[in-house]
């Protein structure tokens, strides 16, 4: 691993010499374990350990759970009831992953966040970023599919309306639909190939993971200054960073712990809080249900589906120009898919110099006001299309895209920074006096 | 049309005065302390769950039956027969009920004792709560995903075992998958499936499938403070009837403050006495309701106080892990960090 200049792993027994020269798996651990870490991280920076913590914590509990679950429409939700009344601690099983679902995109949304207060995608970390939002893309794909599998009204309908989307596109939407639900309509078949891709997915996203480390470990962390490690020498960049074993890892264990207390309080006291009642009915095809909600890490998202209507003049205006091509239903899903590819853009959106949010005076107002949009999106999302709701849900969808495509590239240009600390080290101590040498 | 309510009740009551001694000993010597404020009547009559032959078969057969309830009682077997009430509702339940009037009507919080990061079930109640579900809800409601040896678990209802035992033989006969024939149901199998026309939804899992508290304006954040409100909905629902009736496509239905949409095609199943206590507990409709609704809480999460536990043991353990891992971050950090500036 390239980069910030550090001291790298050096056998000293016989048998580590041997070992190396055949397969320099000490050297690979050594050098990710001690990699030169910026030193004013704050506790922001926490997300990426809570996020590798909750794939573990999914497929550990998701494996044992397969040992009893089955994926079959008619045997699917009692095999649920199995796990959660026979199977030794089936309960806790289920609930820990059901719940795992949700610290997951609680800490992956924080994360991004994270990111784009702090620039952390911009060069020369795009890649870093880019590679976060293909996981990102993932973990939806695979929580929508879990979701799915306990066989609920709610998995069921939620199962019908989400591929229903595919089938929006114009012309090949209704085959491709098909192709996806193996049939006509969400049955068996669809319920067999969610089950094998929910298996198969979280794995890939651990591959994608890997990249992810490799590339922001190749380019060396961002932090609150956005200003980079010095790497003229090894002693230059000692008095900016510190290693991440013990430092930051004890650090971030530290603030697992105390997300665990939560998460098991949560797990332990109110398990079904975040989930939906109706999933508790055994799905049927029969009877809809009056309001399909997504669990709550889609109703961002789900809100922006909604708000393009056909009774906004702009999709008006894209369905006479498109000769009613892109009718209100695809310019809905248009929409959906879009707002998550402007953000994946955003590297190359954000015309400003400067990386941190700190030192844009500017920037900062619009940010939180991207943080409160992405909140009002969520209670929108999840409120019926009556009443004021689908005027605020466009407007609020609006902002989303104005902030990525207007807001950010101007900003960049008409915006003034403040005056910046010339290292990481000066912007540390300004915090601490720094009482003994530095590391080592 | 009575024969199996009436068969059922006899068979309850046989078997329980049989085993009602067992009972006794088991509720004073192991469940007592964990009794709530409605616990004194039930040590002393020692048993909690006994249904007199003569009034409880009497009331079952006639008043209730012929009074306003022909459909609620109607058996499986018959119910082909009479398709007419309570069909509406269940068959409707399914989107009528899903979330359709948010906060239209007023679901009235209740203290249940098993409430709360500390909140177990009360024993006395499940058991009462399942006398309701027998006497009065089974007629129409099935509860496939519960098996019956459960009834003797800890922490829920606590029946011996001999007593589960005569109880899952006279649930309504099994179809033997090996044989093809009907058999008398054991412990090990589940509650009967009741499903056809004029029957209700499945209830094991009901407390769990219906939210009572939906707001402030439908974000459901007071569910933090009073839990999701499944339990209570249930009551609401069984003591909510206006006494109003209109007839809509051939079925009638019955004016209900909780349900949504003020209709329901279920007969008021209760009414005062309707079942009769063995420990003496008065049965109004509000305390049947109670009872049961604390029951089908119990139906539908049984491992709750198991749950409860781990989560406790948990958090505790976190806590001081926290604990141990802020000293040793902060011994850590200390060098370099030197005293903060002010």
């Amino acid at each position: 691993m390239a980069g910030i200049p550090h001291d790298h792993y050096q056998p000293k027994s016989g048998f580590e010499r041997w070992l190396h020269r055949r397969l320099p798996v000490a050297g690979l651990l050594y050098d990710t374990l001690v990699i030169p870490t910026p030193k004013n991280l704050n506790w922001m920076w926490i997300w990426g350990i809570v996020l590798t913590f909750c794939l573990a914590l999914q497929i550990i509990t998701g494996i044992v759970l397969v040992m009893h679950y089955t994926p079959h429409v008619d045997m699917a939700f009692a095999s649920v009831e199995h796990i959660m009344r026979n199977v030794n601690g089936g309960y806790m099983l289920r609930y820990l992953h059901a719940n795992g679902a949700s610290l997951f995109f609680v800490a992956v949304y924080l994360h991004i966040f994270r990111s784009l207060y702090y620039g952390s995608y911009k060069a020369p970390r795009e890649v870093t970023w880019i590679v976060g939002m293909l996981i990102y893309l993932l973990m939806m794909a695979t929580a929508f599919m879990g979701y799915v599998l306990p066989w609920g009204q709610m998995s069921f309908w939620g199962a019908t309306v989400i591929t229903g989307l595919f089938g929006a596109i114009p012309g090949i939407g209704e085959s491709l639909q098909t192709w996806l639900l193996g049939g006509p309509a969400v049955g068996n078949a669809t319920l067999n190939r969610f089950f094998s891709l929910h298996y198969l997915l979280p794995f890939v996203i651990a591959g994608l993971v890997i990249v992810h480390i490799w590339a922001f470990h190749s380019t060396g962390n961002n932090n609150p200054t956005g200003i980079e490690v010095r790497r003229g020498s090894k002693e230059e960049a000692q008095k900016d960073t510190l290693p991440f074993w013990p430092y930051f890892v004890i650090k971030d264990l530290l603030a697992l712990a105390v997300i665990m207390v939560v998460f098991f309080a949560i797990v332990g006291f109110m398990p079904n809080y975040l989930g939906h009642p109706d999933n508790y009915i055994e799905a049927n095809a029969l009877a809809t249900p009056a309001h399909i909600v997504p669990e709550w890490y889609f109703l961002p998202f789900y809100a922006i589906l909604r708000a393009f209507d056909g009774d906004v003049w702009a999709v008006q205006l894209v369905q006479f120009l498109s000769f009613g091509i892109v009718d209100a239903k695809f310019f809905g899903v248009l929409a959906m898919f879009g707002a998550i590819i402007v953000m994946a853009l955003v590297p190359w959106l954000d015309t400003s110099r400067v990386r941190s949010g700190r030192y844009r005076p500017q920037f900062k107002w619009w940010f939180w006001l991207l943080a409160v949009d992405f909140v009002v999106l969520m209670w929108v999302g999840a409120m019926p299309t009556t009443g004021p709701y689908p005027y605020i849900a466009l407007l609020a969808s609006t902002y989303w895209f104005a902030y990525f495509l207007v807001i950010l590239p101007l900003l960049g240009v008409i915006e003034k920074p403040e005056p910046m600390p010339a290292t990481i080290e000066e912007d540390f101590n300004a915090h601490y006096s720094a009482k003994a040498t530095p590391a080592e | 049309m009575t024969l199996r309510t009436k068969t059922l009740t006899a068979a309850l009551a046989l078997t329980i005065s049989a085993t009602g001694f067992a009972l006794a000993q088991e509720a004073t010597t192991t469940t007592v302390p964990m009794q709530p404020a409605d616990a004194e009547q039930a040590p002393a009559e020692g048993t909690t769950f006994v249904a007199t032959p003569s009034e409880t078969a009497a009331e079952t057969a006639t008043t209730e039956a012929a009074a306003e309830d022909p459909a609620a009682a109607e058996p499986e077997a018959e119910a082909g027969a009479e398709p007419a009430e309570g069909e509406a509702e269940h068959a409707d339940a399914g989107h009528a009920e899903e979330g359709g009037d948010h906060g239209a009507a007023h679901i009235e919080d209740i203290d249940f004792s098993f409430e709360g990061p500390f909140g177990s079930y009360d024993q006395f109640q499940l058991q009462r709560g399942l006398q309701v579900y027998t006497e009065v809800c089974s007629a129409c409601h099935g509860m496939k995903f519960v098996p019956i040896r459960t009834l003797s678990d800890e922490g829920g209802p606590g029946l011996p075992e001999d007593q589960v035992r005569a109880y899952a033989a006279m649930l309504l006969p099994i179809l033997d998958e090996a044989t093809g024939e009907e058999r008398d149901r054991v412990a090990t199998d589940h509650f009967p499936t009741i499903s056809g026309m004029g029957m209700g939804p499945d209830l094991s899992l009901m407390a769990k499938a219906r939210a009572g508290f939906h707001g402030p304006v439908g974000l459901g954040i007071n569910q933090l403070v009073k839990g999701i409100g499944g339990p209570e909905y249930i009551h609401a629902v069984l003591t909510g009837y206006t006494g109003e009736e209109k007839e809509e496509a051939g079925s009638v239905l019955y004016g209900n403050t909780a349900f949504p949409g003020g209709w329901i095609g279920m007969p008021p199943p209760l009414s005062e006495d309707r079942v009769t206590y063995a420990d003496g507990t008065a049965a109004t409709v509000d305390q049947m309701s109670t009872d049961v609704s604390a029951f089908l809480m119990w139906t539908a999460e049984p491992k709750m106080m198991d749950r409860k536990s781990v989560g406790l043991v948990a958090v505790l353990f976190l806590l001081i892990l926290s604990a141990l891992l802020y000293l040793v971050n902060k011994r850590l950090w200390a060098p370099h960090k030197g005293k903060l500036k002010h």
